[in-house]
């Protein structure tokens, strides 16, 4: 699911810097925005923004940061929306809320283990990939020519 | 190449989804439930609730503690429970001294009921049909719904566990004036149709009870609380009247001399 792959340069000490910085935004910003889910892809988003015109390394793995948090705003978004109807309407707590909630939280936990991995090997400089959102990023994010 | 390189991302995103959903209906077949004992803390939560409850009405009331009068509705209350299979130990009836037209429930089983409605009834069968109302709303757990509709959830298990002496003052005024939503009364309506045929018991008389409140209804009698908390009563009579089958043979839930010596009794109170 995670791999540590050659990039088209050696990153230097300050983008390895930025770039781990982006996969740590996205995980204060999990423990900041847990009561609200947009909040961390808001976080992580306007790190994104920051540095769009950044060096490649930096600009790639901001966007691989960002894209892993989109999938699981849903999944949290629509646990979030779920529970709020149980605790303020006549919506009763099921078995299948229970399901919910508990693979929501297993997404979320291996997420959550990824991107802590991920931070610590791009601040050593290593170019890790993960699977499905490596290659949207490669879509999105091209090298300067 | 292009197409290839969206194919693939394309690929990865459509396994990811499944496996979201396999894992949660992997998840799913195991009963969280009974594991986690929700419903038993639920019941636990809405018997506390139901105590509390029932409290602060009794603040503010009186009690009847006449034995006649509270063998005579508990009479009532064992034939229906008898004929329908309903556990009797699950309700707690409580009659009030008041001369307003209201009966209402409480969260864990608890029924309140005003003397006026019985005084203001001729026939028993109409006092009947009204218990067997909101038993059915009890049955039905129409009881919570509505408290964790007007008050959330959250407010409810604050008051439950001891903190929330406003939530309980507010919940006592919906349940005893506000109203259920019109899907949860048609539902108790035609609960206690059931309740009533069961017992062998006339339901014309519930259905003419609730036209005589919407006539009084337009006349703004105070008394009639049971219009408050149970609205549009000439639609909910002419939907009774559609369920009366006129062949069936009727009985009444107490003898007529037990009948008369309650509304004596509550008489005698006055």
């Amino acid at each position: 699911m995670i791999a540590t792959k050659e990039f088209d340069y050696e990153p230097g000490e300050h983008e390895s810097e930025k770039a781990s910085n982006s996969y740590l935004m996205s995980l204060v910003a999990i423990i900041a925005g847990l009561p609200l889910p947009i909040i961390n892809l808001i976080a992580t988003f306007a790190f994104y923004m920051g540095n769009k015109n950044g060096t490649y390394f930096v600009r790639w793995h901001c966007t691989q940061a960002l894209l892993s948090q989109i999938s699981m705003l849903f999944v949290n978004s629509y646990g979030f929306w779920w529970s709020v109807s149980i605790a303020f309407t006549a919506e009763e707590i099921t078995n299948k809320y229970i399901a919910f909630i508990l693979a929501a939280i297993i997404f979320n936990l291996s997420e959550f283990i990824a991107t802590v991995y991920t931070a610590i090997q791009t601040r050593k400089g290593k170019h890790v990939t993960w699977w499905f959102y490596s290659e949207i990023t490669n879509l999105i994010c091209k090298a300067n020519k | 190449m292009q197409s290839q390189q969206i194919k693939k991302p394309f690929l990865q995103s459509v396994l990811i989804v499944i496996s979201f959903f396999l894992v949660w209906f992997l998840l799913n077949q195991i009963s969280w439930m009974k594991l986690f004992e929700i419903k038993k803390n639920e019941i636990r939560t809405e018997d506390k609730l139901g105590k509390l409850y029932w409290k602060s009405i009794k603040s503010s009331e009186i009690e009847v503690s006449n034995k006649i009068i509270l063998n005579s509705v508990d009479s009532i209350i064992e034939k229906i429970c008898e004929t329908n299979g309903l556990n009797k130990d699950k309700f707690k009836v409580h009659i009030l001294h008041n001369s307003q037209i209201n009966a209402f429930a409480l969260p864990g089983g608890h029924i309140i009921i005003y003397t006026g409605l019985i005084t203001h009834n001729d026939n028993q069968d109409a006092v009947t049909g009204v218990i067997c109302h909101e038993l059915a709303h009890i049955e039905l757990n129409h009881v919570m719904k509505k408290l964790v509709k007007e008050i959330g959830l959250s407010a409810l298990l604050s008051a439950a566990s001891g903190s929330g002496g406003e939530v309980i003052k507010k919940g006592s005024k919906i349940l005893s004036s506000l109203a259920f939503d019109r899907s949860l009364e048609k539902e108790a309506d035609l609960k206690a149709i059931e309740y009533l045929r069961n017992a062998s018991i006339n339901p014309e008389p519930l259905a003419n009870f609730l036209y005589l409140l919407a006539g009084e209804e337009r006349g703004l009698l105070e008394s009639l609380s049971w219009i408050s908390t149970h609205p549009v009563s000439k639609e909910r009579a002419e939907y009774i009247i559609a369920e009366i089958n006129n062949a069936e043979e009727y009985t009444s839930a107490i003898s007529n001399s037990t009948w008369q010596a309650l509304k004596m009794e509550i008489q005698e109170l006055d």
